[in-house]
């Protein structure tokens, strides 16, 4: 232990000093190949996903429907009330009865325009440059005890996404993202956990985690089904009448 | 105070854990314990003192807020909300400047300028390249202070930076440094001596080759201050830096001592300078400083020019200019008469040091003071205080034992203050109140009399509190007819004996005890310092401008601590190097500081705390502090033959000269150490410490810790981000190396006494302020990973004693410490689709009783196993078991009766969908009409079951369901057996979930077989029914 934790402090000692011995390019390829390798992530057109966010055994279906460049949904059934959030490059739609808005609500003009970089379900670091992302490698840092690589991407529509890269898997930790909508800046912490390997080869995190601020508050988002490329209407992608 | 009491548990519990961690291993982190995240109470109300302000001109509304000791905070509001941006690196912030050519290029100088005693120091300059997520250091890192950053204008690649310098020493790292190449390589381009630095800088917008500085000449030593000297002037240079002349025509006779300077944006050969020298006078140029002129000028505009050196010319008109100082002064008249800031909008805190005006809308500023920041929307006429940053900064906090427990402290310019540590709805800016006056120091509550508190302004200055009355009665001693001329320190300390709670000490060159509340004293000691009459001699502290305000006092007492174990057992460190002891309460004392010496204490360094032991007599472990003949080394040291011999600590970790030490109340093992640079602990007796950044700032500056007797929360006192808590270090004290090497551990908890959560909700949520969560009102359940769980996930099931699961809880996966929080319910029943309200009474399930419960904690695929005792919360007298027991019963009835409405809707809605589904598939004309009928009734009944046709949350539409869900919340989330009226209610929902089955049964009377049988004809298949009623 003490060898890891030494080795450790040499590498963040002259991580800090002057260039990273790693680069962007070299921990975001590990990561991709440690997910299943962009062969296999470019085949991803389309991603349906379910599962349950559970809380103090008060559960939440979750179901998100996203179909590559085309569209995304997330239908969350809440206390027995269905709500949704629909995303195309072009238009989207909101209808949450959960906050009070019993009619569909389009979204802003800016909500589109930023979320339009959010319909890749081949992840945005597969191919990045291409899609006109940029990355950089910030050095190392600690997550919950492991020094992990940190990666900032900045997707071609502004968002700005940090990723926390564990250096023995290569996996994905947490990310932290932020962005500015219509005015005001959001912030964003997740954490990924249970990474499973699916028949199509990739590997997805079937836990993901969402801090609910308060000591033992979290929620915590288990997929309990993931299909790859399975049909999905385009209807999907439009709000009920 | 309660400590003492447990004594005999401590002791059989410390020496248990101090035989299993002379094995200790090294693995513990701050990781560890990375869960036990800390509260941030602030707070708001009196904030602390802000030293640069820059906002982004292009949109007036992104602002980068540098403070004292706090780090930096940004809004991106215009100051609606503030975000902590600097937590990882040193917390004092001299200036910051934004590239306004590209505002995500951020620069921030650490090492406040503004040199008073108690200024903190810095590390050097850092970069941001993305409006301030990630800094970079890029050098200067011995300047220690930085006053001012300026870009220039034209050319981002050029940057200046003032650094006066070290403040307690010479050193050839002041000076005006140059960048050409956007901060990466660096030139210092205008030295004067080692003694003096250079205190500020201004670009000429027009021609940035036209750049001015000032030069300072300063110096503090313990006891004494001087500000002036031959290195002190005002400079121009033509070409960028490379040469300078001094500019002294129409300027006073040298020495000067510091000089503020501004130009004029819009007019840049206007220059405006206050100069400090025998008589500070302010002073005009219209000719790029080749003349000056002197104006007449107010006290506030020449006031204290070491502490206040902020003077700005508004960014469009050259002749209204800006002098936050003492308070704060605007001119129309390019300096020559200056008003007054009105109080209209509420009391401006007095010590200004910072101001933003934007460029876009000159009436919108900025102001940053010793009591936190302002906006104006007037021109500085009046000004709108934000209570949204809680950066103040206490010198030393204290606890008391009500419930919930107080937090007394006393802070830089703000006074001394009270609050309760916890309250419903979170403690906010409106729970302090403020007891005394002045810069406030120790604040110490009454052990015997919950409204008593002893609080004090500086000097020595001293009261007994009435905390119902806020009337105070002044308890300072005095000297006798034969004592010297009273010493007493800046920070006076104020002690309230560990063993004998009666016993209250203070002390200045000599130690005072009261046994009646401070209203009498006797005189314990003979002076306990050296009594070295050269450090006496404050009366000419200052320079060239007197000031002498007790902060440069000195051979005086700065720490007193009467043993836990024995009240004639007394420690008494001095400002002056002396640690003495008596273990005759007072009769003869023993000096150590010899001996500490030995240990490689330098002499004269200052005893910044001692803690005897509580587990040892001949124990005692003490800091000290000697960055003020700039020795910034952290001292820190154990003696188990009091103070014969030291042992010093040591560790790589260790940042900042050292203000406190503290010995764990429960186990020996366990030690805190504030630094002015960090919060560190040791759970193996000090031979290993690590840094806690458990939601703690890095290097916040730690000056007093506390641990309360009874809830286990580390109380720790800020000079810069107010009073932090680590709620319950109980997993600190357990976690021994042999639950270091398990690969999972469930912590012991103690039963746990059900209710719904300590505190109530108060209804509203709070707005405005800083507003602070309260800690878990339900212990967490808490237990310790080896590893990082990476692949599968962590639940905890919680079993009752039949073996029946009860509720099942996600857990985090986090290599240490994990906390889960089990609401002591049941699990809720699923609420069933279909209506178009929510269905709030699947929410909520019903307490369980008390008993003895089982928790399996899956990891995995491995389980491991711990019992947790749930008993009657007895505290709450309006609550009885028989109470508790009639309203589980009631609950149960009703998560029951909800059981069987939710059935009862599945069955419907599944009937429902399977004609729905159907239907287009039918021939016949006559089955279709029946099976509409059929679906029509079960659509009727539906209606009646669950709200279907609510359109707005403001049309509320209550069916069964509602009426179910009302009383059903009602009776679980309350804390009192059912009224007579709700025992009745369940009656009667009863009744209405049994009509509604009867309702069912006859509409599948009259249509189910029929229609189904019908369709199974037409050769539609159909499954059986299903759903249970």
């Amino acid at each position: 232990m003490k060898s890891v934790k030494l080795a450790i402090l040499g590498a963040a000692l002259l991580g800090g000093i002057s260039s990273y011995a790693q680069t962007a390019d070299e921990v975001v390829d590990k990561h991709i190949e440690a997910i299943g390798g962009k062969e296999n992530w470019r085949k991803v057109k389309s991603v349906v996903s379910e599962g349950l966010i559970s809380f103090q055994g008060i559960d939440i279906n979750v179901v998100v429907t996203a179909v590559h460049n085309t569209g995304s949904r997330q239908d969350l059934t809440i206390m027995g009330q269905s709500n949704y959030v629909i995303m195309t490059p072009t238009e989207g739609w909101m209808y949450m009865p959960v906050q009070g808005k019993t009619t569909v609500e389009p979204m802003t003009e800016e909500q589109v325009k930023k979320g339009a970089d959010e319909l890749d379900t081949q992840g945005a670091l597969v191919d990045y440059k291409a899609k006109g992302h940029a990355v950089e490698y910030l050095g190392k840092e600690d997550v919950e005890g492991t020094e992990c690589h940190k990666v900032k991407m900045v997707l071609k529509g502004g968002k700005e996404t940090t990723y926390f890269i564990d250096p023995a898997s290569y996996l994905l930790l947490k990310s932290t993202s932020k962005q500015s909508i219509n005015g005001q800046e959001f912030e964003m912490t997740t954490s990924y956990s249970n990474y499973q390997k699916l028949p199509e080869g990739i590997s997805i995190p079937m836990t993901v985690n969402i801090p609910l601020g308060g000591p033992g508050m979290n929620a915590d988002m288990v997929l309990s089904k993931v299909e790859i490329n399975k049909t999905v209407s385009p209807e999907v992608f439009k709000p009920a009448k | 105070m309660k400590s003492f009491q447990l004594r005999p548990v401590v002791i059989l519990v410390a020496g248990i854990l101090a035989g299993i961690t002379a094995v200790a291993q090294t693995t513990v982190s701050s990781a560890t314990f990375g869960t036990m995240e800390a509260r941030w109470l602030g707070p708001g109300t009196m904030s602390g003192r802000i030293t640069s302000i820059e906002g982004v001109n292009a949109d007036g509304k992104t602002l980068y807020v540098g403070t004292a000791g706090g780090g930096i905070w940004k809004s991106t509001n215009a100051g609606a909300s503030f975000k902590p941006i600097f937590d990882k690196f040193c917390q004092s912030i001299g200036a910051i400047a934004i590239d306004q050519q590209n505002p995500r290029t951020v620069f921030a100088g650490t090492g406040e300028s503004n040199m008073r005693n108690s200024v903190s120091i810095g590390n050097g300059l850092y970069r941001s390249t993305d409006a301030g997520d990630n800094w970079t250091r890029v050098g200067l890192d011995s300047t220690e202070h930085i006053a001012k950053i300026v870009i220039d204008p034209k050319n981002s690649k050029n940057i200046y930076v003032a650094a006066p310098g070290p403040l307690w020493g010479e050193s050839k790292h002041r000076g005006l440094y140059k960048s050409v190449d956007g901060g990466k390589t660096w030139d210092k381009i205008l030295f004067i001596s080692e003694k003096a630095g250079c205190a500020d800088v201004s670009v000429d917008p027009n021609n940035p080759d036209i750049v001015y500085a000032t030069t300072w000449e300063f110096r503090r030593l313990p006891y004494l201050f001087n500000s002036g000297g031959p290195g002190s002037g005002i400079f121009k240079s033509l070409d960028g830096g490379k040469t300078w002349k001094e500019l002294t025509n129409g300027l006073p006779s040298k020495p000067f001592g510091r000089t503020a300077l501004a130009l004029a944006p819009s007019a840049p050969n206007n220059l405006i300078a206050i100069v400090e020298a025998a008589e500070t006078k302010l002073y005009i140029s219209a000719d790029g400083g080749e003349n000056w002129k002197q104006q007449s000028a107010t006290m506030n505009v020449v006031s204290r020019p070491f502490y206040f050196s902020t003077l700005v010319v508004d960014p469009k008109e050259a002749k209204r200019v800006y002098r936050p100082a003492y308070s704060f002064s605007y001119s129309d008249d390019g300096g020559y008469s200056f008003a007054d800031a009105s109080n209209e909008g509420g009391w401006v805190h007095s010590d200004h040091h910072a101001l933003w005006i934007n460029p876009a809308n000159t009436n919108q500023m900025y102001l940053g003071t010793d009591g936190g920041m302002y906006v104006s929307l007037d021109r500085g006429a009046t000004f709108i205080f934000l209570s949204n940053l809680p950066v103040g900064q206490f010198y030393h906090v204290a606890v008391d034992n009500q419930q919930p427990y107080r937090i007394y402290g006393g802070l830089q310019d703000n006074g001394s203050w009270v609050a309760p540590s916890a309250k419903p709805g979170g403690v906010g800016n409106g729970d302090w109140q403020a007891i005394y006056g002045g810069d406030g120091f120790w604040t110490v509550p009454d052990p015997a009399d919950p409204n008593i508190a002893y609080a004090e302004a500086q000097g020595g200055t001293m009261g007994r509190v009435n905390l119902k009355t806020f009337k105070s009665v002044n308890i300072k001693p005095q000297a006798g007819a034969n004592e010297a001329k009273l010493r007493w320190n800046w920070n006076t300390p104020i002690h309230v004996g560990a063993a004998n709670p009666g016993n209250l000490y203070t002390g200045a060159q000599y130690l005072f005890r009261s046994t009646d509340k401070g209203t009498n004293w006797t005189r314990i000691s003979p002076d306990l310092t050296t009594n070295d009459k050269k450090k006496q001699e404050q009366e000419n502290s200052g320079g060239l401008s007197a000031d002498n305000t007790s902060a440069e006092n000195h051979t005086t007492i700065f720490t007193i601590a009467e043993s836990p174990l024995d009240e004639k057992l007394i420690w008494v460190g001095t400002d002056d190097g002396n640690l003495q002891y008596t273990t005759d309460g007072g009769e003869t004392w023993t000096n150590v500081a010899a001996y500490i010496a030995l240990s490689g204490v330098p002499p004269q360094t200052w005893v910044s705390s001692v803690e005897p032991s509580r587990f040892d007599r001949n124990t005692v472990y003490a800091s000290f502090d000697n960055h003020m003949y700039g020795d910034h080394k952290t001292y820190v040291a154990k003696s188990t033959d009091m103070g014969k011999t030291w042992t010093m600590f040591n560790s790589s970790e260790f940042t900042g000269f050292a203000h406190k030490v503290k010995e764990d109340l429960v186990n020996r093992e366990l030690l805190f150490l504030g630094t002015e640079m960090g919060l560190f602990a040791s759970v193996n007796g000090g031979r290993e410490w690590f840094r806690m950044k458990n939601n703690i700032p890095d290097y916040s500056l730690v000056r007093d810790i506390v641990i309360h007797p009874e809830t286990h929360d580390l109380v720790i006192g800020t000079h810069g981000r107010g009073v932090i808590v680590v709620d319950d270090i109980s997993p600190m004290r357990a976690l021994t190396p042999d639950i270091l090497n398990k690969e999972v551990h469930i912590f012991d908890s103690k039963p746990i006494a059900i209710n719904t959560g300590k505190y109530g909700s108060g209804g509203f949520p709070a707005t405005g302020g800083w507003v602070t969560n309260n800690a878990a009102g339900i212990p967490p359940i808490q237990y310790y990973l080896k590893d990082r769980v990476m692949s599968g996930d962590v639940k905890l099931e919680i079993y009752d004693a039949a073996g029946t699961l009860v509720q099942s809880i996600p857990g985090t996966k986090r290599k240490g410490i994990n906390k889960v929080a089990w609401n002591l319910r049941m699990t809720p029943n699923k609420a069933v689709a279909g209506g178009v309200k929510m269905d709030y009474g699947a929410y909520t399930a019903p307490l369980v009783l008390p008993g003895t419960y089982t928790m399996k904690l899956k990891v995995g695929n491995k389980e491991y196993t711990d019992r947790l005792v749930l008993v009657h919360d007895s505290s709450n007298h309006s609550f009885t078991m028989a109470d508790r027991e009639a309203q589980h019963k009631a609950a149960m009835e009703l998560y029951g009766m909800q059981q069987e409405l939710n059935g009862l809707i599945s069955a419907v809605n599944d009937e429902q969908k399977l004609l729905r589904d159907n239907e287009p598939r039918l021939k016949s004309g006559k089955v279709k009409k029946q099976l509409k009928a059929y679906e029509s009734e079960l659509e009727k009944l539906r209606a009646g079951l669950l709200a279907t046709k609510q359109k707005s949350i403001f049309a509320d539409e209550e069916q069964l369901r509602e009426r179910l869900g009302e009383i059903y919340m009602a009776i679980c989330t309350q804390e009192a057996g059912p009224s007579n009226l709700q025992l009745e209610r369940i009656g009667v929902v009863k009744q209405q979930v049994r009509d509604a089955q009867a309702t069912h049964a006859a509409i599948g009377k009259q249509y189910a077989d029929k229609v189904r049988a019908a369709m199974v004809k037409e050769g539609v298949k159909v499954e059986a029914k299903k759903g249970k009623e």
